[in-house]
């Protein structure tokens, strides 16, 4: 316990470190590019434009149900597929620096996920305007969107963790990155991101598969406040906080075991 | 108080005879038959006993692949070994692989703070030293513009002046004292110089057997990753060179 105190001590010592990896991260992006930091918020947008055409007719939902709880989803997805996607990456990323010096190797899938992580708040400060919008000024209340600061604590570690793991699996395996990305594709078909979460009631297997899908509290975490201005029950909190405790539990053990390893795998 | 104690150090690498190991081979190449991408153990390092006490300025010699810049990495933290006891005090500054770890993208001044905090600085401290490591790296107007654009000798320079702006307890050196351009060189020796005197201990490897009686007070010869000998500088180089000497072919 100590050992990790410390370790997390060492984390916070080089803050400035990776704060400034994030920036550059962040603004070699958009390097060149007119549009800037638009790009990612015109992203979340142009793909909700475009489903929520195809869809609503399909679905014969009000478009301004339907938009807000398209985005908090796509939004979602979005940072957790480019955490642990990316993430296969950090190590890679950070190569020259782990070569040169011994900090905390939990740095460099932050700095993966960090960079996500702005992304990702901005598109959803763009669902809070659309639901706004979608449902009148007066609709969002204060306690609806303040459980949303737990929410995005809780993610950010589930984010964090999930970018440790695929990070350090990707560095043994190289072929991870090309499987996980099938493995989301699929991932996004079996999450109610783009349809309502009823579709997946009483078909069986897809159902248990629903059940047991650890994405599905966030995402109700996030929907509820923007779509039913309602603060998600303690029960989704619960099994959140679960999920992410497990997962960072993986994510601590897994990095001790390979923390002074993974330098002879790069 | 700076201080080194190695006991019994032993670093094996296990790598690869081929490419990466593929998430197919690990599944069912080596369930089912024998793999055809073994893995190799390289002992890099094997029982090295040494004590680095305060004052001392321990140089490290050995033919190329003997283990040197091995041990400089292990002392420096990047390694960790995987048999014995390693204990190193003191703020360690280490001078190898310099032209590793720049943000391409950023310019030289941004790169003087990134590379300051990942050794622990803050803004604060990074803000009092940044002119003078600019004005020590010459780079002058490119320090605005992004290190891509630099040649590899400049990104050298300012390397060296960013990792010798601290004043460090244990000095870790690897084969830098041929930084740059010939000016540049002698100012590099200059500032190595102040730094060795600076600091409590210092471990250096090189192939310069003439500088190393100049700025050590001991030797250790590394042979395959053995400590071959440890003693006074001028006995360890007399005996390297007694047995590593190219032997002349009668023509």
């Amino acid at each position: 316990m100590q050992g990790l105190s410390t370790y997390f001590k060492e984390i916070w010592r080089r803050r400035y470190f990776w704060l400034s990896l994030v920036k550059v991260d962040l603004r070699s992006r958009y390097r060149g590019s007119a549009f800037g930091i638009g790009w990612s918020l015109l992203h979340p947008i142009a793909m909700t434009t475009i489903l929520c055409v195809v869809f609503s007719t399909m679905m014969k939902t009000e478009i301004t149900d339907f938009a807000p709880y398209l985005m908090a989803g796509l939004t979602f997805w979005q940072f957790v597929t480019c955490s642990s996607l990316l993430g296969c990456e950090c190590f890679f990323a950070g190569e020259g620096y782990i070569r040169q010096h011994p900090a905390p190797m939990a740095i460099y899938p932050l700095r993966t996920v960090l960079g996500a992580a702005f992304h990702f708040t901005l598109g959803f400060l763009l669902v809070i305007v659309l639901t706004l919008i979608c449902h009148g000024a007066g609709f969002l209340g204060v306690a609806p969107l303040l459980s949303l600061i737990p929410t995005f604590a809780l993610l950010l570690i589930f984010a964090w963790s999930l970018a440790i793991l695929f990070g350090l699996a990707n560095v043994r395996f190289r072929d991870l990155k090309h499987i996980s990305d099938v493995g989301f594709q699929g991932l996004f078909y079996l999450t109610p991101i783009m349809y309502p979460e009823d579709w997946l009631e009483n078909r069986r297997y897809i159902t248990v598969l629903f059940h047991l899908n650890p994405f599905m509290p966030f995402l109700h975490l996030l929907r509820a406040p923007v779509c039913y201005n309602a603060v998600a029950a303690p029960e989704t909190f619960l099994a959140a906080t679960l999920i992410t405790v497990a997962t960072a539990s993986a994510a601590t053990a897994a990095m001790y075991w390979q923390e002074r390893k993974i330098i002879f795998h790069l | 108080m700076a201080r080194i104690v190695l006991e019994e150090i032993g670093l094996t690498f296990r790598v690869r005879q081929r490419t990466k190991l593929t998430l197919k081979e690990f599944l069912v190449g080596q369930m089912f038959r024998r793999s055809l991408n073994p893995i190799l153990k390289v002992h890099a390092l094997s029982g090295v006993n040494l004590t680095v006490e305060r004052g001392d300025r321990l140089g490290v010699i050995g033919h190329n692949g003997a283990g040197k810049s091995t041990l400089l990495k292990t002392l420096a933290g990047v390694y960790q070994p995987t048999h014995g006891k390693m204990v190193v005090d003191g703020r360690v500054s280490s001078l190898f692989d310099l032209a590793l770890g720049f943000e391409i993208d950023a310019t030289g001044w941004e790169n003087i703070a990134y590379r300051s905090y990942l050794q622990g600085e803050t803004p604060r401290t990074v803000r009092g030293k940044r002119q003078a490591i600019a004005d020590f790296s010459e780079l002058g107007a490119f320090l605005n513009t992004p290190v891509r654009y630099y040649s590899a000798g400049m990104l050298v320079r300012l390397a060296f002046a960013i990792a010798t702006s601290i004043d460090p307890e244990v000095l870790l050196i690897d084969e830098v004292l041929s930084v740059g351009d010939l000016a540049f060189q002698a100012k590099a020796r200059a500032r190595m110089g102040e730094m060795v005197d600076r600091a409590h201990l210092m471990v250096m490897v090189t192939h310069d057997l003439e500088s190393v009686p100049k700025v050590c007070n001991r030797a250790v010869w590394l042979d395959h990753g053995h400590m071959m000998m440890e003693g006074p500088t001028e006995a360890v180089i007399a005996a390297y060179k007694s047995l590593a000497a190219p032997v002349k072919v009668a023509a």
